[in-house]
C-alpha cells in the first residue's frame, strides 16, 4: 500500500512538470514588459535595464525556469505585480471561502446526486427514470450563472429567504456561513450532480443484472438494502471515479460561482489578476488547483482500497 | 437556431450597436422586445447576434479539437515510442481544469473571437486525443489490420483505410458534446471578461453587462441566459441522439 502510494506520487511528478512548464511559459511569452511597468514612463533606457538584471529578465529561459521550479520547491509563489504582496498571501487570504464553497457542494452533491442515480437505475423505464434524467441533461446544458443568477432572483430578491451575495467567515456563526453558500452551492453543483447521477444510473443499471442481486432478491431481502448495500457497494468503484474527476468541473465553476455571488474567494482573485494581467498570481493559482486536482484523484485511487477490498495495490 | 444566427439582420429590429442614450434600461415593450441596456441598445437584437457568436465558436471548437485530438491520438496510438511522451505531456495538460487554462491563454492574447476558439479548443484536445488512442489501441489488434500489414500495406495507407473511418462515430458524438462545452466556455469567458472583446455582441457579453444591474433590471442577464441554455440543451440531445443511433449498444444507457 506505502509502496503504491510512493509509485503514484512519483507518477504525478512529470504531470505536475508539465504543468509547470506551461505556467512558466506563460508568465515568459506574457506580452508586455514587467520592467517597463515598474519603471513607468519616465524612465530611462538604463535605468529599465538596471531594472531587468536586477530582475533577473535577461537570462536564458532555462536558468530561469529553474529557478523558477527552486522558489517553488521553498513554496515561494513570488509577489504580485499589481500589489507587490507575496502571492502566498494572496492565496492564503481567498482560501477560506472557496474551501467552503467547494466542500458544501460536494456534500451537497454527492447527497442528492447518488440516491438519484440509484433510484433512476431501480425504476429503468418509467416516467421516475426519465424525469431524473431529463434534469441531468438540463444540469449538464444550464450554465452556472443562469442558474445562479435565477436562484438569487427568486430565492434573495423576490422571496427574501437567503442572503443576495457575499460571504461571512465560519467563525461568525454556522447559520449566516451556510445561508450565505447554500445558493451558490446549487449553481455550482448542477453541473456534478447531472454527471454523478448519469454514471451512478448507468453503473447501477449493470450492477442490478448480476446474479448476487438476485440471490439477495430470491432470499428475500428489501429493496432498499438491495440497491444501497448489495448493488451500490458495487457500482462504487466508477461513481468514486466520476466524483474525482468532476473536482475539475467544480473548480472552473468556482470562478464563475463567486463573480455572480461576490464571493472573495480564488476564483475572484483569479478573475482579477486576469483583467490586471498579474501574471505571477495567475500562475500561482493555477499551480494551486492543478496540484489540488491532481491530489484528489490520487486520494480517489486510494479510495478504492476502502469501497471495494478486491482492489489491493 | 441556426436559422436565427443566418437571419440575425432581418429578425433584429435594430442596429444592436445602435446606442440610444434616451431609452436607457427600458423594460421589455413592443418597439423593444427584450427592453433596453444600460447604453439603451435593443437586448433583442444583441441576443440575436449573440447567436451567431456562440454558433460559431462552439462548431469551430468542435471541428478543430476533432481533427487537433484525432492526429494526436492516432500517432500516439499506433507508435509506441510516441505514444508514452506524448501521453504524458496530454495528462499535464488535463491536469488544468479547462476553464482555467483558457482563462490563461486568454490572459495572454488579446481578445478576439479567433483567440477565443484557440483558448477553448487547446484544453480540450487532450480530451478527444485519449478517445481516439482508446480507440486505435483497440483497433490496431483487430485482424483485419494484422491482414493489411502482412498484405504488406504501408502505414499511412492503413491508418487512412482502415483506423480512420472507425473512429468517426466515437469522434462525431464528441464532438457534439465539445460544441455544448465550448459554447458554454465561451460564455464563461465573456462573462468573467476574459473572452469575446466587449463590442462584439456575444451572450457572454450581453450577461456580464446586466450584471451590474441584475437586481433591477433582470431581463437584461435573463434573455442571452435562456438562449444560451436552450441552444446548450439542444446540441446535447442531439449528442445522446447520435449516440443512440451510431452506438445501439449503449442506446438507453447512460
Amino acid at each position: 500500500m506505502l509502496a503504491y502510494v510512493l509509485r503514484r506520487l512519483m507518477a504525478t511528478i512529470p504531470v505536475m512538470a508539465t504543468v509547470a512548464l506551461f505556467v512558466f511559459s506563460l508568465l515568459y511569452v506574457a506580452p508586455g514588459d514587467p520592467a517597463l511597468v515598474i519603471a513607468g514612463d519616465q524612465a530611462t533606457p538604463a535605468q529599465i535595464a538596471h531594472i531587468r538584471a536586477s530582475l533577473g529578465l535577461d537570462r536564458p529561459f532555462l536558468i530561469r525556469f529553474l529557478e523558477w521550479v527552486w522558489q517553488l520547491v521553498h513554496l515561494d509563489l513570488g509577489n504580485s505585480i499589481f500589489t507587490g504582496l507575496p502571492v502566498n498571501r494572496l492565496i492564503g487570504e481567498r482560501l477560506e471561502p472557496t474551501l467552503s464553497l467547494m466542500a458544501v457542494t460536494l456534500i451537497f452533491a454527492i447527497s442528492t446526486a447518488v440516491p438519484l442515480g440509484v433510484v433512476a437505475a431501480s425504476k429503468a423505464g418509467t416516467w421516475i427514470d426519465r424525469t431524473i434524467m431529463m434534469f441531468a441533461v438540463f444540469g449538464f446544458s444550464v450554465p452556472i450563472f443562469v442558474v445562479g443568477y435565477l436562484l438569487a432572483h427568486v430565492f434573495a430578491l423576490e422571496f427574501d429567504w437567503l442572503p443576495v451575495q457575499g460571504y461571512t467567515s465560519i467563525t461568525k456563526g454556522l447559520w449566516s456561513w451556510l445561508s450565505h453558500l447554500i445558493l451558490p452551492s446549487f449553481s455550482l453543483g448542477c453541473v456534478y450532480v447531472a454527471l454523478i447521477t448519469r454514471v451512478t444510473r448507468a453503473t447501477m443499471l449493470e450492477v442490478l443484472q448480476q446474479d448476487y442481486v438476485r440471490t439477495a432478491r430470491a432470499k428475500g431481502v428489501g429493496q432498499t438494502r438491495v440497491l444501497f448495500v448489495h448493488a451500490l457497494k458495487n457500482a462504487a468503484v466508477p461513481v468514486v471515479t466520476v466524483i474525482g474527476i468532476g473536482v475539475a468541473l467544480l473548480i472552473g465553476g468556482a470562478v464563475v460561482t463567486e463573480s455572480v455571488f461576490a464571493l472573495p474567494g480564488l476564483g475572484r482573485l483569479t478573475v482579477d489578476a486576469i483583467l490586471r494581467r498579474d501574471y505571477p498570481v495567475i500562475q500561482g493559482v493555477i499551480l494551486l488547483f492543478s496540484s489540488a486536482y491532481v491530489l484528489v484523484n490520487l486520494g480517489v485511487d486510494l479510495v478504492y482500497t476502502i469501497v471495494d477490498p478486491r482492489i489491493r495495490y | 437556431m441556426v436559422l436565427i444566427a443566418l437571419f440575425a439582420p432581418v429578425l433584429g429590429t435594430v442596429d444592436p450597436g445602435a446606442l440610444s442614450p434616451m431609452l436607457r434600461t427600458r423594460d421589455p415593450s413592443a418597439q423593444f422586445w427584450f427592453g433596453t441596456d444600460i447604453m439603451g441598445r435593443d437586448v433583442y437584437s444583441r441576443v440575436l447576434y449573440g447567436t451567431r457568436v456562440s454558433l460559431v465558436v462552439g462548431i469551430s471548437v468542435a471541428v478543430f479539437a476533432s481533427i487537433g485530438g484525432l492526429l494526436v491520438g492516432i500517432v500516439a496510438g499506433f507508435s509506441r515510442r510516441a505514444d508514452a511522451i506524448i501521453m504524458r505531456l496530454m495528462d499535464g495538460l488535463m491536469a488544468i481544469p479547462a476553464i482555467l487554462l483558457a482563462v490563461a491563454l486568454m490572459a495572454l492574447t488579446r481578445g478576439s473571437i479567433g483567440n477565443v476558439i484557440l483558448a477553448i479548443t487547446i484544453p480540450e484536445i487532450p480530451r478527444v486525443a485519449r478517445l481516439v488512442r482508446g480507440v486505435v489501441l483497440g483497433l490496431r489488434e483487430q485482424p483485419y489490420v494484422d491482414a493489411a500489414v502482412a498484405a504488406g500495406t504501408r502505414t499511412p495507407k492503413i491508418l487512412y483505410m482502415h483506423i480512420l473511418p472507425n473512429t468517426f462515430p466515437h469522434l462525431i458524438v464528441q464532438a457534439s458534446y465539445i460544441c455544448a462545452s465550448a459554447m458554454i466556455a465561451e460564455a464563461i469567458l465573456s462573462f468573467i471578461g476574459a473572452g469575446t472583446p466587449p463590442i462584439v455582441p456575444s451572450w457572454g457579453n450581453i450577461m456580464a453587462e446586466g450584471r451590474a444591474l441584475w437586481q433591477v433590471k433582470f431581463y437584461i442577464v435573463m434573455f442571452p441566459a435562456i438562449f444560451l441554455s436552450l441552444t446548450v440543451l439542444a446540441v446535447n440531445l442531439l449528442g445522446d441522439g447520435l449516440r443512440d443511433s451510431l452506438d445501439p449498444r449503449l442506446a438507453g444507457r447512460l
